[in-house]
């Protein structure tokens, strides 16, 4: 609460500040609508991965690739990274910055092991004669999964200079709405990687 | 949502239409997220006895529902004046979807 109370000293950062100025309002707006193009990029993907799944030429296949306890962690990761994220909204919501600042730092400290996951997971695959140019396979493979690794790199970016901006500035009207939008982004790509691991990983595991 | 702590701060919010949520839904959302995981991983687990088509149909429905929920909780889709933020995302599902059958179904024919 004392953080809390500095902020209403200086004058009353409101309920939701995410939403609280004109600016922060067309700021979220607008990420949804990059949101929307966004799952198009990667619904374009997806369909590009499922027609070529099986084309493998001499490459190894999905089922003698994939280690199903290697994607249960990474899942297992990236859904609690989710989680720490929507709890540093909240904590944005009752204005306490130092739970903010923990709850991001948890978010990017999850996202960083699961990029591990992914570089070591790659690393594996390529000794393992399944290259990017291998197969039609390998190609869509990794351009799917690759780019959604590309996402939780620049998500953890992001997240890092929101974080190192707020020691400055703190919580005002101008940094909530980059708390919440990096959120939103962070859920968003958690989401993908729900069907990253159900169509990528479990089907190729079904055949 | 109703507030799940008593403090000035939040019940004045209340007042205001502004109810502050506690952790609860986002804690169960992620206990569903995490259920909804095993059952595929389990489905697949198994796949040797189940049917192949009964295991792709169940764990694309999983993948679904487990979206629809981290996207009405964690990214606040049921909160109020989130009309065009559902627009936005269902257009996107659309064309995600229909880039999916095409490639099913007409890639290879």
């Amino acid at each position: 609460m004392s953080a809390a109370n500095a902020h209403h000293a200086q004058g009353a950062l409101p309920p939701e500040p995410e939403k609280a100025t004109l600016e922060g309002r067309n700021k979220i707006l607008g990420f949804w609508l990059f949101l929307g193009g966004e799952s198009v990029l990667f619904g374009s993907l997806f369909a590009t991965f499922i027609a070529l799944r099986h084309q493998v030429l001499d490459g190894p296949t999905a089922d003698q690739l994939f280690d199903l306890k290697l994607v249960a962690l990474a899942t297992f990761l990236l859904l609690t990274s989710s989680l720490t994220s929507v709890f540093a909204v909240q904590a944005m919501h009752r204005h306490d910055l130092k739970n903010v600042q923990l709850w991001l730092g948890a978010t990017v400290l999850l996202g960083l092991a699961f990029l591990a996951l992914e570089i070591y997971e790659f690393v594996h695959y390529v000794h393992m004669g399944h290259a990017f140019s291998t197969s039609a396979f390998s190609s869509a493979f990794y351009t799917l999964v690759g780019f959604h690794g590309a996402h939780v790199v620049f998500g953890i970016v992001w997240i890092s200079l929101v974080m190192a901006q707020m020691v400055r500035k703190g919580l005002t009207v101008v940094t909530a709405p980059k708390v919440y939008v990096t959120a939103i982004y962070w859920h968003f790509v958690d989401l993908v990687w729900v069907f990253i691991f159900t169509v990528v990983y479990l089907m190729g595991k079904v055949g | 949502m109703v507030t799940e702590h008593g403090n000035p701060a939040t019940d004045d919010q209340v007042k205001r239409g502004h109810a502050h949520e506690g952790p609860k839904n986002h804690v169960l959302a992620f206990a569903l997220s995490i259920a909804l995981t095993a059952f595929a991983f389990l489905a697949v687990y198994y796949s040797h006895v189940l049917e192949t088509w009964f295991v792709l149909t169940f764990i694309m429905l999983l993948a679904v529902i487990q979206a629809a929920i981290q996207a009405v909780f964690w990214m606040h889709l049921k909160d109020r004046g989130h009309l065009m933020q559902r627009i936005f995302l269902a257009c996107g599902a659309l064309v995600s979807a229909m880039a999916a059958v095409m490639a099913v179904y007409w890639v290879w024919w």
